[in-house]
């Protein structure tokens, strides 16, 4: 039996690799199938792939139908949760812990055994492609999209929703060709947070999961090699949408504690830099935010903010003028605060069963191990001002990519 | 799981449920006060005021506020909604004491001239930013539309107009009426030392005085309506549905509750059968919200603007069916256990349990605790249901759809 907070981890010989916090006290279970088959690894010319095998593995497994499939859920009471994402796509839910086993056996069938029907293929189709044509009245998440797009010209620079040319390329056949060749256990990952019995579950993943075999196709290495210096996105919106994009530090890095903080110095609560200057000091905007976007071996540093036009200038100005700002000096107390606030985030989400299961999978995808509380807090605690100059002399907040979408273009630094 | 309830002898109420196993202790005042309380002129004062209290005290500056949230580790904000404006923390245990002097303090703020000014200008850009999200733009405009000339109907955010026009005397003598302690509630949930919390707040808040805090309740009585708001510059069909349901004081809040999600809540409901899943729209939702004596039931959709007519024919099939057929025992069977599990998750935090132990007072004076819940979910029938839909909530659908479209039927 592990400590609080601790975890098991099994390694099945077919490469799927179980991880599970026991959280005794809650009445509850949350679970999370990770596959390493994202976006990123779309084949060329079937951009958006990945979301509709997602969407139409739910239509149909295991000799149930769609609806039966989703009644069989829904009998459980199981809150659904998963996507397909970049690098990742995921299954899972939450429900009472008595009935974790039935619904595991319920997503063998869907990530197994999906029945993939053809006639059903048009409306995922369909579907997909509705969800990308909405992008368009979300400012905000359209702002992202372009974002990632002009920072990676590779594969990473993808979104999800996939391209209008590689949505309609799609075929039945070739997303039941792409189901064989990408859901595969190696790489896999099945993380567990909540009430179970270790044996019980082991066993139950063992007989589930057991016989599934292969590996799929490897992913491309996020390389960010001449990506944009400016990229202007020409919509009449209320607002002027700004993002920043420049290189951080990935999640393995000796440094990434101090990086971190160095983030939430910036932009962890509300007296943190951004909102303080850019918020409450000016009254700029309403949302103004900074953070770290982490995939497997790299990361970058994402800062965000919405503006009216006649102060847009200003609020990239100001925004820019902070981030570089922080390189000249930090308070005790502002690191203080920053970590306490991370220490106290920490312990308040090991109450919550679907937070524990996203850290747990995360963990282990992005470091191939996961971390403890203690870890963490030990890494956060040694942190200290000099060491966050230190680093930001090393990597100084420069050669920004930056996107705006509005009426016109902004200036940006050279 | 030990309930406490005092009320104070300026009239502020203090409630609390005390689970010692829980790791964080949370807390928050629930102040009755909200868009359907503000006189037309003065549009969006409550929301605006919630951004003010933020703002600074008698013995605290703006920047004292937030540091002091900070340093102690909070997970805190505020939300302004129609009825309700609370502001809340949650933290480790042993930081109750300054969570509940600061947000307590916060209560009585000192409403500068010059933080307005600034704070003014926050509000416009909160403002600019949802009118760039149809989804929100859309249920605003038709919960006006179904309210009509019910205060209920009234927005949260206020207008550019509104906002712009405001003067912070009119915004500090809303505060005087709506602040008084008696129109307060302040709600404890998780590991909480309830003993040392009625010792400081009484001492605290002696010399806050009760006022009178009148809510206006005209009759309502819903028509179906039918509104369009064309706008060439939004690409999808965004539709409202609005029904009646009803109020957060009824015994029927759970069946109402089981009705919209078997009817429109995600995947699995009748609504996403007929229009997700053959690819018509690309998302559907249906909640209902109970209010203080009246309640609504909420539906959203997005579609193809050429799609418009059939998605919004096949929605009123969907809610022709359920009235006239009713829910089978094994649908009614699912939805009563995604709702209690949808309960247990959502309460597993302190933060999360303190929601509902807030508005339970506000709304009808009394506690119910999870396992309560999860006992008058599991007891709906279909016969509860079929006897909910024999008033024919949905035939006053109000529908409301905005993007580039001149008619929708």
């Amino acid at each position: 039996m592990p400590l609080p907070g601790a975890h098991y981890t099994l390694r099945l010989p077919n490469g799927l690799t179980l991880v599970a916090e026991p959280i005794p006290a809650i009445r509850a279970a949350a679970f999370q199938m990770l596959l390493p088959s994202g976006a990123i690894t779309d084949p060329e010319g079937l951009e958006g792939a990945a979301t509709v095998l997602e969407g139409l593995c739910y239509r149909g497994a295991g000799g149930r139908t769609a609806r039966q499939f989703s009644d069989a859920l829904d009998a459980l009471g199981l809150q659904r949760a998963g996507n397909a994402d970049l690098e990742s796509v995921t299954f899972g839910g939450a429900l009472l812990a008595d009935d974790l086993p039935e619904a595991l056996a319920l997503y063998a069938d869907l990530i197994l055994r999906p029945a993939l029907p053809p006639e059903q293929f048009p409306s995922e189709q369909a579907l997909a492609l509705q969800r990308l044509e909405r992008l368009e009245d979300s400012p905000a998440e359209k702002l992202f999209v372009h974002l990632r797009r002009a920072y990676f010209p590779g594969p990473y620079g993808r979104t999800p929703l996939g391209s209008e040319a590689g949505l309609r390329a799609l075929t039945a056949d070739a997303v039941r060709e792409d189901f064989a060749r990408r859901y595969r256990p190696e790489g896999a990952i099945l993380a567990v947070a909540g009430r179970f019995v270790w044996g019980e579950l082991s066993d139950t993943v063992h007989r589930l999961f057991g016989e599934w075999e292969g590996a799929p196709p490897g992913q491309p290495d996020p390389d960010c090699t001449g990506r944009e210096r400016y990229r202007h996105i020409p919509q009449e919106t209320n607002q002027v949408q700004i993002g920043i994009q420049y290189p951080g530090l990935p999640a393995e890095h000796p440094e990434y504690y101090v990086q971190r903080m160095a983030i939430a110095v910036l932009s962890g609560g509300m007296s943190a830099r951004l909102f303080t200057e850019v918020r409450e000091k000016r009254g700029l905007c309403y949302a103004v935010r900074a953070g770290l976007l982490t995939m497997r071996g790299a990361a970058a540093i994402q800062a965000y903010a919405g503006t009216q036009p006649d102060r847009a200038q200003e609020t990239l100005d100001v925004l820019i003028g902070e981030l570089v700002r922080l390189a000249e000096g930090i308070e005790e107390e502002e690191l203080a605060r920053a970590r306490t606030g991370l220490l106290a985030s920490l312990v308040m989400q090991s109450e919550a069963t679907r937070a524990r299961a996203l850290h747990l999978v995360r963990d282990q995808f992005l470091l191939g191990r996961v971390r403890s509380l203690d870890e963490i807090r030990a890494g956060v605690e040694a942190v200290t001002t000099d060491a966050i100059l230190e680093h930001l002399r090393q990597h100084p907040a420069r050669d920004f990519t930056i996107v705006t979408l509005g009426s016109s273009p902004l200036e940006v630094p050279a | 799981m030990k309930t406490h309830h005092i009320v104070l002898d300026n009239g502020l109420t203090l409630i609390g449920e005390e689970n010692p196993a829980a790791l964080s202790a949370a807390a928050g005042y629930f102040v009755r006060t909200g868009a359907r309380d503000e006189a037309p002129e003065v549009s969006g004062v409550s929301h605006f005021l919630e951004h003010m209290l933020f703002k600074g005290t008698a013995r605290r500056s703006a920047d004292d506020v937030n540091r002091e949230f900070d340093e102690i580790g909070a997970d805190y904000n505020a939300f302004t909604g129609d009825e309700y404006t609370v502001y809340y923390g949650a933290v480790l245990p042993e930081e109750q004491g300054r969570l509940l002097d600061l947000l307590t303090d916060m209560m009585r703020p000192s409403l500068r001239d010059e933080d307005f000014v600034m704070e003014k200008k926050v509000i416009l850009e909160e403002i600019a930013l949802y009118k760039d999200r149809p989804r929100f733009c859309v249920i605003d405009e038709a919960r006006a539309t179904y309210y009509y000339q019910h205060p209920l109907g009234q927005s949260v955010l206020g207008s550019t107009e509104s906002i712009s026009a405001l003067e912070a005397d009119r915004m500090r003598a809303y505060w005087e009426r709506r602040y008084a302690p008696n129109n307060l509630v302040l709600a404890f949930a998780g590991c909480v030392d309830w003993d040392a919390a009625v010792e400081q707040v009484t001492r605290a808040t002696r010399e806050w005085r009760p006022a009178d805090c009148p809510r206006e309740h005209p009759d309502f009585v819903a028509q179906p309506r039918v509104r369009v708001v064309p706008d060439e510059k939004i690409h999808r069909a965004h539709l409202a549905l609005v029904s009646p349901g009803v109020s957060a004081q009824s015994d029927e809040v759970y069946v109402a509750d089981l009705i919209g999600d078997m009817v429109g809540g995600g995947d699995g409901s009748r609504l996403y059968w007929s229009l997700v899943e053959p690819g018509l729209a690309d998302s559907v939702a249906l909640t209902h919200d109970p209010e203080d004596r009246f309640g609504a039931f909420f539906g959203y959709a997005s579609c193809d603007p050429e799609r418009t007519a059939e998605v919004l024919r096949r929605a009123r099939g969907v809610f022709e069916k359920a009235t006239a057929e009713g829910f089978t025992e094994e649908e009614v069977g699912r939805a009563r256990r995604k709702a209690a599990c949808a309960r247990v998750l959502h309460q597993e935090t302190p933060l999360g349990r303190l929601y509902h132990v807030g508005f339970d007072w506000q709304y009808r004076q009394e506690f119910r605790t999870v396992d309560e819940v999860i006992d008058r979910y599991l007891s709906v029938t279909a016969d509860d249901c079929r006897r909910f839909l024999e008033r024919r909530p949905f035939d006053a659908l109000t529908v409301v759809a905005l993007g580039p479209l001149e008619t929708v039927e």
